[in-house]
C-alpha cells in the first residue's frame, strides 16, 4: 500500500471532491445597509454617565453615542487558533439612522483584507459595544490579527459588553440572557426563520463546498440583526439606568439595577432602586436600602426603615435581627435589643415554609446572640 | 545494623549463599570536577557556593560549556548526579540577562514536575531576584493562568498540556513564543513507543511555531542511562545532539547479589517462588531496620508483597504503617504522602512497580530488592539506582522468578552487568500518530505550498489528503483549517487511543460510595472483570459489577483466600503484505500490517501461597482491536505434516515460548512492546503460523526490526533451547512439560533448524 491509500485505509468514508477554489483575492464581500431612525428610540440620548453607571467603568470624556462602534462576528467554531471570524458585523449611529456594514470573506485568502476593512472601522470610534465581546469576539478577532501578522492594538478601546451588565439585571428574573432571550422578553422583537447559532460553522464549510452564497443568506441577516438588537439594547438599558421608575412594573429589575449600582459604588442611585422595588421585592429592597443608609452613617435612616418593617410585619425576622444590633452597637441600649432578639426568636418558632435548614441555622446564630446579650446584661 | 554489616554476615552464611549465584561489588567512585564556566552570570556562583556547591561536576561543566555555545544537549547521567543544574544554570544565567528571554520545562508527569521546580525555586529565592517560574497544568487554576501566559519566565508543564492547552491556543502565548531560548526535557528515556512518538510530534508543532514568532530555542535533554540516548534525543527534536554521557558524581559502595531461589523439582525444573523468596529478603532488611525498595513485576504482586510485610511488623503501635505500596492506580495525594513519608525516613520499606522509577524524589535508599527481572536493562538500573548514595556502602538483590527471561539474567549475569542498556525506540512517522498531529499543526497555522512539518515524510500528501477529507481547505497556496472540530481533543499521548480511564468505585459502604483509583482500558478486561479479586493497598476487593460503556467497576471488600488471573485470546487478520519472501526451508517470511482482537473469555483463581489452581470462571466483555505491524513465519507442509496435530502444536508452542525470551532481549525492548504468539492453523496464511507483533497501534518499528534481523532471531532461540540441560522442556527454555508436552522441545528445535535452513 502506498501512503495514500493507507490514508485512505483510515477512513473508509469516501467524500467528494471539492470544486477547486480558483479566483483572484481582492477584498472581501461587503454590505452596508441604513435601518430607519425610528427603530432606535432613545439611542442618540445614551450618556456618557450612565454608561458608566451601567459598566462600572470609566469612558472617555468626548463620549458621544454616534462614536459607539457595535460589533459582532460569526466564527467556525469555539477556541484556538485554527478557529476564524468569517463574517464580522459592525454598526453605527448617523443623523440619517443606523448603518450596518457587514464584511465577509468569500474563503481564507479574503480574511487579511476584512480585518484591514474592520481595522479602518475601528480607528474611527471611541468606544466598542458588544454582547459577550470581552470574553469571545474581541479576543477571537485579536489572534485573527496576530494570525495574519497584523496589529490587534485597534482592539484596544473602552469596551461595553452588554452581556455583562444585562446579566446583572435581568438575571434573576429571565434566568439565561443570551440576546435572543433578551430580544424576545425585553427588547419585543421577534425573529422569523432565524438560524440557530450552533448551525453556523457547518453553513459556512458547506457554503465553502458548494459556492451557494444562498446558504450563508440567513447567516448574514442574522448577524445583521445581532448589530442593531445590540444598539437597541444599549439604549434600553441606559432609559432604564435614567429613569428606573419606567422599569418598576417588574420589581425584580429594579431590585437587580440597585443591587449592580451598589456593586458599582453608586449608593444614591442605588438607592433610589430600592425605593421602587415593590410587591415580592418590597422587603428585599427595603432592607438592602436601610443597610445603604447605614453604611453610610444614616443610623437613624436605617432604624426608621427596619422599625417600619417590624410595623407592617415586613421582611421577616430580619428587621428584628437588624434591629437588635443597632440598640446593641449603636444605641448601647441592651434591653431593648435583648427584646427585639426575643421577638425574633419567637418568630422563628412559628411554622414556616422556608427550607428547614436555613430556619435552624438562622434560629441558632439568633438563639447565640440571644444568650450573649443575657449574660452582657446580667453582667452589668 | 548497616548494610556493611549485614552484608559481611550474609556472606557468611553458606545457606544464603548457596543461592547466590554472583556477588559483585561496585567499588566507592570519587568526585570528578571540571571548570565552573566564566560566561554564566556573575550571580549564581555566590548562591551555589551559599548551598555548598563549590565545584560543578565534570558532567555539568561540560555540558553547560556546550550549552552556552549554542549546542542542543542531552545530559546521560546516573540518578541523584544532579543533573538538573545542567539545565538550571543556562537558564538562570540567560533570564537574568535577559528579563524577556523564555524558558520551557517539560516534565513526563505531573507529581515529577513538582518535585524538580521546588529546587528551582530555592535557588531563585536565595538570589532575591525576580524569576517567575510557574507550573502549568491541569491543576492551574483559570484565575493563575493569565499571570502564566504574560510573565512566566520558565514555564513548566508536560507533554499533554504542551499539546492540548498550550499549542492550539499559542496566540494567547505570544510571548513565550517570541522569546523562547530554551526547552529542557527531562527523563527522555520515558519517551519510547507510543508516548515518544507523539512528544516528537508535538515538538514538530512547537518548533513550527517558534519558526512562525522568530525563535530558535535550543534544546537541553536528560536521559536515564539507555542505549542510544543521542538517536532518541535526535528523533524526537529533530536537530543534532551534543551527547554527555560521563559522570563525575561520587557515588558509594553498592553490592549487587543475584539471587537464584532454590530449584524444589528438578524434574519439571521448578525453582521456590519469587515473592516468596523476595519477602524473605525484604523481610529481614526491615527486620534490620535497613530502609528497602521492593520492585515488584505487577500491581498483583505489589498488593500481594505488601501484604506479607505489613503483617510482619503488625503490632498495636501501627508499625504496619511503615510498610506502604505504591503503584499506579493509587490515588495522587496518596502518592505524595507516601513519598514524603519516604523522604523523612516515616516508611522503612516500600513495594512499588515500576512506577517509582522515574525520578520522583524519595531520596536514596539503603537497599533495593529486585522481585523478578524488570523486563529491561534500562529498567533494572533504574530500579536498582533506587539504593545508593554518594556517600555509604548500599545493596541490591536481584532476585530471579522462574521466568525464562529471568533464568537467562542469572545464569548470565555479564549479560546484565557488561551489556549496554536497550534501546528507546520510537517511531514519530507511524501513521495513525502522525497524521493526528498533522492536523492539529494545520489548526495551529495554515500550511503553505511546499512547507514541510519536521522532517515527516510527504507532507504534501498529508495535506492533500486532508483536502480531500474536507478537513483542510486548500486555497492560493496555503492549506486552511476547515472544520469545526478541536483536533488536539482526539489524541491522547500517553495511548495511540484517546480513550477514557476507568474508575474504581468501593461499593463496601452503601452509603457512602468511594472511588479509590483508576485504570486505562486495555488492562480493565484482565483485571476488572466481573468476579475478579481486585487487590488494592493490600486489601482484597470482589469486581461486583463493570459498566464498561460508563467506564466504571464496582468492588466490595472481601476476605478470600484466593486471587484471579484472566486469560488473554489474541486473534489477527491479515490487512496488507509489505514483504513476502520464500525460504530455503520452503515456509514463508512476511511482514506487514494486521489487525488484533484481544478478547478476555475466562479467569483462574489462584491460591495465595501455593499458587495452586482452584477453578474458573467465564468472563463477557467485548473484544478491542488494534492494527499493527507484523512479521510471521509460516511453516512449510513437509515440516507440518511430519507431525500429528497435537505435537506440532506443543512444537509451535515451544517455539513461540522460546521467542518471548529471545525477541525482547536482542530487540532491545521491553517485553510488552512485543507480542508472539502462533496458530497452528491460520486465518491468515492457512497455515502453521509463528507470529510476532508491535503492541502499539501502527507499531514503532519492532516488527520492522525483528523482519531484518529474524535468522539471528532464529539462532538465539535454537541456541537457548540447545544450551538448557533440561530434557523436554522447563521454564526457563522451551517451556515446562506441563505446557508443551514431552514432545515440545523436541519438535521445536527440528522447526527452528528448518526454518534457520
Amino acid at each position: 500500500m502506498n501512503l495514500r491509500d493507507k490514508l485512505r485505509a483510515l477512513d473508509s468514508r469516501k467524500k467528494p471532491a471539492a470544486p477547486p477554489p480558483q479566483r483572484q483575492f481582492t477584498d472581501c464581500w461587503q454590505h452596508e445597509e441604513i435601518r430607519e431612525p425610528d427603530d432606535f428610540p432613545g439611542a442618540f440620548e445614551v450618556k456618557r454617565r450612565t454608561v458608566m453607571l451601567m459598566q462600572g467603568e470609566d469612558m472617555p470624556e468626548w463620549f458621544d453615542p454616534r462614536r459607539i462602534l457595535y460589533l459582532d462576528t460569526e466564527t467556525t467554531g469555539f477556541m484556538g487558533a485554527g478557529t476564524v471570524a468569517f463574517l464580522v458585523g459592525v454598526g453605527w449611529l448617523t443623523d440619517e439612522g443606523f448603518t450596518v456594514r457587514q464584511y465577509l470573506m468569500r474563503d481564507y485568502p479574503e480574511e487579511k483584507y476584512l480585518l484591514e476593512r474592520l481595522a479602518e472601522d475601528l480607528e474611527r470610534f471611541d468606544v466598542i459595544c458588544t454582547f459577550n465581546g470581552r470574553s469571545f469576539d474581541v479576543p477571537l478577532l485579536r489572534d485573527r490579527f496576530l494570525m495574519n501578522r497584523m496589529r490587534p492594538a485597534c482592539l484596544d478601546k473602552p469596551h461595553i459588553d452588554l452581556l455583562h451588565i444585562a446579566r446583572r439585571v435581568w438575571k434573576m428574573r429571565l434566568g439565561r440572557c443570551n440576546l435572543s432571550r433578551l430580544e424576545e422578553q425585553i427588547l419585543g422583537i421577534c425573529r422569523v426563520g432565524d438560524i440557530p447559532g450552533a448551525q453556523v460553522p457547518q453553513r459556512f464549510f458547506d457554503y465553502l463546498k458548494t459556492g451557494d452564497f444562498g446558504l450563508l443568506r440567513e447567516v448574514i441577516s442574522h448577524n445583521a440583526q445581532d448589530i442593531a438588537s445590540l444598539c437597541v439594547l444599549l439604549s434600553r438599558m441606559a432609559d432604564m439606568y435614567d429613569h428606573p421608575e419606567r422599569a418598576a412594573i417588574h420589581s425584580e429589575d429594579v431590585y437587580s439595577m440597585g443591587v449592580a449600582l451598589e456593586r458599582m459604588k453608586h449608593p444614591e442611585e442605588a438607592r433610589r432602586c430600592y425605593r421602587l422595588a415593590t410587591g415580592k421585592m418590597k422587603a428585599q429592597g427595603q432592607l438592602r436600602l436601610a443597610v445603604s443608609y447605614r453604611r453610610e452613617g444614616d443610623k437613624g435612616q436605617a432604624k426608621e426603615i427596619w422599625q417600619a418593617m417590624v410595623i407592617r410585619r415586613e421582611g421577616g425576622v430580619e428587621p428584628y435581627i437588624e434591629l437588635a444590633k443597632h440598640y446593641e452597637h449603636v444605641e448601647k441600649d441592651v434591653p431593648a435589643a435583648l427584646e427585639m432578639t426575643r421577638r425574633a426568636l419567637m418568630m422563628l418558632s412559628e411554622p414556616t415554609l422556608l427550607d428547614s435548614d436555613t430556619v435552624q441555622t438562622t434560629r441558632n446564630a439568633v438563639q447565640y446572640r440571644y444568650e450573649r446579650l443575657k449574660r452582657k446584661q446580667s453582667a452589668r | 545494623m548497616n548494610v556493611d554489616q549485614l552484608a559481611d554476615r550474609l556472606r557468611q552464611d553458606p545457606l544464603f549463599m548457596e543461592n547466590v549465584v554472583r556477588w559483585e561489588v561496585m567499588e566507592a567512585k570519587s568526585a570528578q570536577y571540571g571548570p565552573y564556566p566564566p560566561e554564566l552570570d556573575e550571580r549564581i556562583r555566590p548562591v551555589l557556593e551559599r548551598r555548598g556547591v563549590h565545584q560543578l561536576y565534570s558532567h555539568q561543566s561540560e555540558a553547560i560549556r556546550h550549552v552556552l555555545k549554542g549546542r542542543d544537549v542531552c545530559v546521560v547521567t546516573p540518578t541523584a548526579s544532579g543533573k538538573t543544574m545542567c539545565y538550571n544554570l543556562p537558564v538562570l544565567s540567560e533570564i537574568l540577562r535577559n528579563d524577556d528571554a523564555r524558558a520551557l520545562y517539560l516534565f513526563p508527569t505531573k507529581a515529577l514536575s513538582a518535585d524538580q521546580v521546588s529546587e528551582l525555586y530555592e535557588l531563585i529565592e536565595e538570589m532575591g531576584v525576580d524569576i517567575k517560574t510557574y507550573t502549568y497544568d491541569g491543576d492551574t487554576p483559570g484565575a493563575a493562568r493569565k499571570a502564566v501566559r504574560q510573565a512566566g519566565h520558565i514555564v513548566v508543564t508536560n507533554p499533554d498540556m504542551l499539546h492540548s492547552g498550550i499549542l492550539p491556543h499559542h496566540t494567547k502565548w505570544v510571548k513565550l513564543f517570541e522569546n523562547l531560548r530554551y526547552i529542557i526535557i527531562d527523563e527522555i528515556h520515558t519517551y519510547r513507543g507510543v508516548f515518544g512518538s507523539n512528544l516528537a510530534n508535538v515538538l514538530r508543532r512547537l518548533l513550527r511555531l517558534c519558526e512562525f514568532y522568530g525563535s530558535r530555542p535550543q534544546f537541553i535533554l536528560c536521559s536515564a542511562t539507555i542505549a542510544n540516548p543521542k538517536e532518541l534525543a535526535e528523533t524526537l527534536t529533530g536537530r543534532d545532539i551534543t551527547l554527555v554521557d560521563k559522570s563525575g558524581a561520587p557515588m558509594g559502595q553498592r553490592h549487587f547479589v543475584f539471587y537464584n531461589p532454590p530449584v524444589i523439582n528438578r524434574q519439571l525444573g521448578i525453582r521456590k517462588g519469587v515473592i516468596s523468596e523476595a519477602r524473605a529478603i525484604s523481610g529481614m532488611l526491615l527486620k534490620n531496620g535497613i530502609q528497602t525498595i521492593t520492585f515488584a513485576r505487577s500491581r498483583l504482586t505489589v498488593e500481594v508483597l505488601t501484604k506479607y510485610l505489613k503483617d510482619l511488623v503488625r503490632d498495636p503501635l501501627g508499625n504496619a504503617g511503615r510498610v506502604r505500596g505504591y503503584r499506579g492506580g493509587y490515588l495522587p495525594t496518596q502518592r505524595r504522602e507516601i513519598e514524603r513519608g519516604l523522604r523523612a525516613g516515616q516508611i522503612d520499606a516500600v513495594i512499588s512497580t515500576n512506577a517509582l522509577e522515574l525520578g520522583i524524589d524519595i531520596g536514596a535508599l539503603d537497599a533495593c530488592v529486585l522481585c523478578g527481572y524488570p523486563g529491561t536493562i534500562a529498567s533494572a538500573w533504574q530500579q536498582a539506582g533506587r539504593a545508593g548514595r554518594r556517600k555509604g556502602t548500599s545493596i541490591v538483590f536481584f532476585v530471579a522468578s522462574s521466568a525464562a527471561v529471568d533464568q537467562y539474567i542469572v545464569s548470565h549475569p555479564d549479560y546484565f552487568l557488561k551489556k549496554s542498556p536497550e534501546n528507546a525506540l520510537l517511531n514519530p512517522d507511524n501513521l495513525y500518530i502522525l497524521l493526528a498531529h498533522f492536523k492539529c499543526a494545520a489548526f495551529e497555522l495554515p500550511f503553505e505550498d511546499g512547507d514541510s512539518f519536521g522532517n515527516a515524510p510527504a507532507p504534501d500528501t498529508l495535506m492533500d489528503y486532508l483536502e480531500e477529507e474536507h478537513i483542510l481547505r486548500h486555497v492560493d497556496g496555503r492549506y486552511h483549517w476547515s472544520a469545526e472540530d478541536f483536533p488536539a481533543s482526539e489524541i491522547s499521548l500517553r495511548s495511540a487511543r484517546a480513550e477514557e480511564n476507568f474508575i474504581i468505585i468501593d461499593v463496601t459502604n452503601s452509603a457512602a460510595h468511594r472511588v479509590i483509583g483508576e485504570m486505562d482500558r486495555y488492562t480493565v478486561p484482565m483485571l476488572l472483570h466481573e468476579n475478579a479479586i481486585y487487590m488494592h493497598e493490600a486489601r482484597q476487593y470482589q469486581v461486583e459489577k463493570l459498566d464498561f460503556d460508563a467506564c466504571k467497576a464496582f468492588i466490595r471488600q472481601v476476605d478470600v483466600g484466593y486471587y484471579t488471573d484472566a486469560d488473554l485470546n489474541v486473534n489477527l487478520s491479515l490487512l496488507d503484505v509489505e514483504k513476502e519472501e520464500q525460504r530455503p526451508s520452503g515456509g514463508m517470511l512476511m511482514l506487514g500490517e494486521v489487525k488484533v482482537t484481544t478478547l478476555v473469555t475466562m479467569f483462574k483463581k489462584i491460591r495465595f501461597d501455593t499458587h495452586e489452581t482452584l477453578g474458573f470462571g467465564h468472563v463477557r466483555l467485548p473484544e478491542t482491536e488494534m492494527h499493527t505491524t507484523a512479521v510471521w513465519w509460516t511453516l512449510p507442509d513437509a515440516l507440518a505434516n511430519q507431525y500429528e496435530s497435537d505435537t506440532l502444536k506443543n512444537g509451535m508452542m515451544a517455539v513461540a515460548n522460546l521467542m518471548r525470551i529471545v525477541a525482547p532481549l536482542y530487540l532491545m525492548c521491553a517485553p510488552q512492546d512485543v507480542v508472539v504468539t502462533y496458530h497452528v492453523k491460520s486465518p491468515m496464511t492457512d497455515k502453521p503460523t509463528i507470529i510476532l507483533y508491535d503492541n502499539c497501534p501502527g507499531g514503532v518499528g519492532l516488527a520492522h526490526k525483528a523482519c531484518s534481523m529474524q535468522e539471528m532471531l532464529l539462532e538465539k532461540c535454537l541456541q537457548i533451547a540447545q544450551d538448557c540441560p533440561c530434557p523436554h522442556g522447563c521454564p526457563s527454555c522451551a517451556g515446562p512439560v506441563g505446557e508443551i508436552g514431552l514432545d515440545g522441545k523436541k519438535t521445536a528445535v527440528s522447526i527452528l533448524k528448518e526454518l534457520i535452513r
